[in-house]
């Protein structure tokens, strides 16, 4: 894995975490702000996913035989 | 990958590809023109200089505000976002996925269509598109609804577009890390996804309410501040992009600080998007006080993605200038190539931001918020930004890959580089009257602020300084565009071909990061004086007014 998939997935990390607090915490209860960042949250994730995926696939190489 | 620079490698994409850039480049172009001409109109129906029934300007205050600061910035960004994507391609330059980027641009055009005759035949529902003021035309405010969801589709169609573009490239590489620019577009195509969806969230249960489908929404305002937060911190992103990717191109320098901070900084712009999204919510009556105090304290860490971007641009310039010899505190600004109307562009555009920063800081405290949101001092401010940075980058970024993509040598380009000088004229005239009026309360959004000669006489002796600045700031754009037209048409003069400006201020990284470079750590430092001295300025005017605090809904 490179930086690149570290760097998004800790994003999605923390606005997930922060959609959290948004959600369950009652003293920052905002689910408007929860249901727009989750969203988000879900986005940068399957970003992160993907890039990983691409990374740890071993580069195709074109067989001439 | 070949060491091609931008430009360069925007002329090997196919022609498919090229024209998808060429119709994204001339849409931006079409509706920043028609965005300006309502732009001017409002102020001069404003200012008392041109008449027009109150319902006919707040339709033009409406255009104005739909076409530049949803269409024009979109059309822009996207038309930039796919030009990036593409030149980090192995090989030929190419659009991944480029049926989803077509379908994209199509749906970006059916919804300006859509939002243009929703606000010319229905209510002005000004851009923020409030529910409250659809009254008996609501078919007409469905089209208007539409038009933004349309929008929002077409946004996310294109950054996945861009996206896979990225991807693809990562999957040529076997996986190999992203150079800083291929990072940095990932993460504006995500911010990009996620406005889109914010912007569903806020428009679509507003059109299916207008269509029948649903109950008047309840909370449009929340939605509109989420999706608000958004519309600040995305041009802006694709701003600092921008000065990265064309610096590197017009002077060949690369970020000094290594390609792994570079991306830590574009990341931070990501990490502070939602928590530093309270202040917006300041005039919401329901707001908790510990998350009005703790919005307040986010609200400092909102420049500080854009100042880390702007330290790493200027202080790896400084530094590769000095190496080259450069002496004395700003000699190396000279060494710059100035000559470019690009540069000139980027230029202006920094030095807009840091006066629009300033005095935007004053307006998301918490204290002032509620006294300065509905007053002119918003929009004298957000000029700075929307029309004085983001804008004037945008030009900059399609003066310099125009000649590419079209195959034209630039029209005028001597013309061009004069104009973000005069447009910066033009906008410090309208700030600041603007922001004088505003801090003595001349309200926002209210085309007649004259209230039958019973206005402070100060409104008075401002609106004739507010609208020669909005008219020089209008025809230096209009001009821009009309050159940038040309271009296209291949009205500009064929030359021998010049000496590329790339590369004159590389030198060795090693050697440059033994260099001191003090200038932007500086800047930083007369930009936190900048914002202090402002705000204690605007808390004694205020204390000195005979006012009471009561405002409405937020900017």
């Amino acid at each position: 894995m490179t930086e690149d998939s570290v760097f998004i997935g800790l994003v999605s990390v923390i606005w997930i975490a922060l959609v959290a607090l948004y959600a369950f915490v009652p003293m920052f209860a905002m689910p408007g702000s929860a249901i727009v960042w989750g969203s988000g949250g879900a986005v940068f994730l399957a970003l992160a996913v993907v890039i990983a995926i691409v990374e740890r696939r071993p580069k195709k190489t074109h067989d001439p035989g | 990958m070949t060491n091609l620079s931008i430009s360069q490698r925007l002329r090997t994409l196919s022609t498919g590809d090229r024209m998808l850039l060429k119709a994204l480049v001339s849409c931006g172009l079409l509706t920043l023109a028609l965005g300006v001409i309502f732009g001017l109109v409002t102020a001069l129906i404003r200012t008392s200089y041109l008449g027009a029934e109150a319902e006919t300007g707040y339709r033009v205050m409406t255009g104005h505000g739909v076409t530049i600061f949803f269409y024009w910035l979109y059309f822009a960004q996207m038309a930039l976002l796919m030009a990036l994507s593409a030149t980090q391609t192995q090989g030929r330059a190419r659009i991944g996925l480029s049926p989803a980027a077509w379908s994209g641009l199509v749906l970006m055009l059916l919804g300006f269509a859509a939002s243009t005759a929703g606000t010319w035949m229905g209510s002005p529902l000004l851009y923020d598109g409030s529910p409250d003021l659809v009254g008996e035309n609501t078919w007409q405010a469905g089209l208007f609804y539409t038009g933004y969801v349309l929008l929002a589709s077409g946004l996310f169609l294109l950054a996945v577009s861009a996206i896979a573009t990225v991807i693809a490239v990562k999957t040529g590489s076997g996986g190999r890390a992203w150079s800083t620019i291929g990072f940095a577009v990932t993460a504006w195509a995500g911010l990009v996804m996620v406005s889109s969806l914010a912007t569903l969230n806020t428009f679509l249960p507003a059109a299916a309410w207008t269509f029948g489908w649903g109950h008047e929404p309840t909370n449009h305002s929340t939605g509109w501040h989420l999706l608000f937060h958004n519309l600040h911190y995305l041009p802006l992103m694709g701003t600092v992009i921008i000065w990265y990717a064309l610096i590197q191109d017009l002077t060949g320098v690369g970020s000094i600080f290594g390609q792994r901070f570079s991306k830590g900084i574009f990341t931070l712009y990501l990490v502070f998007v939602p928590p530093t999204s309270l202040y917006h919510m300041f005039l919401e009556p329901d707001l908790s006080p510990i998350l009005r105090g703790l919005g307040s304290l986010l609200s400092l860490f909102i420049s500080v993605p854009t100042i880390a971007v702007f330290l790493v641009i200027v202080s790896s310039l400084e530094a590769q200038a000095r190496t080259r010899g450069a002496r004395g505190l700003f000699g190396w600004l000279w060494m710059l190539p100035w000559r470019e109307p690009a540069m000139a562009a980027i230029g202006m555009a920094a030095v807009n931001l840091a006066l629009g920063g300033i005095f935007a800081f004053v307006l998301i405290q918490e204290q002032l918020a509620s006294l300065l949101s509905d007053t002119f001092f918003v929009p004298a401010t957000f000029h700075f930004l929307t029309i004085g940075t983001v804008t004037l980058t945008l030009l900059a970024a399609f003066t310099w890959s125009m000649p590419a993509l079209f195959d034209r040598p630039l029209w005028a380009p001597r013309l061009l580089r004069l104009l973000p000088y005069t447009l910066t004229v033009g906008l410090v005239m309208f700030g600041a009257a603007g922001m004088s009026a505003g801090l003595n309360g001349m309200p926002r959004r209210v085309l007649d602020v004259s209230y039958d000669g019973t206005a402070p006489q100060l409104w008075t002796a401002m609106s004739p300084v507010i609208s020669l600045g909005a008219v020089i700031m209008a025809l230096s754009l209009l001009l821009h565009v009309a050159l940038l037209v040309g271009t296209a048409l291949g009205s500009g003069r064929r030359q021998a071909p010049a000496t590329p400006s790339s590369m004159i201020l590389a030198t060795t990284e090693g050697a440059a990061i033994r260099q001191t470079a003090w200038t932007a750590p500086l800047c930083v430092l007369v930009l936190v004086i900048g914002m202090y001295a402002a705000t204690i300025l605007a808390f004694a005017l205020l204390r000195a007014l005979p006012l009471a605090g009561a405002a409405g809904a937020a900017h």
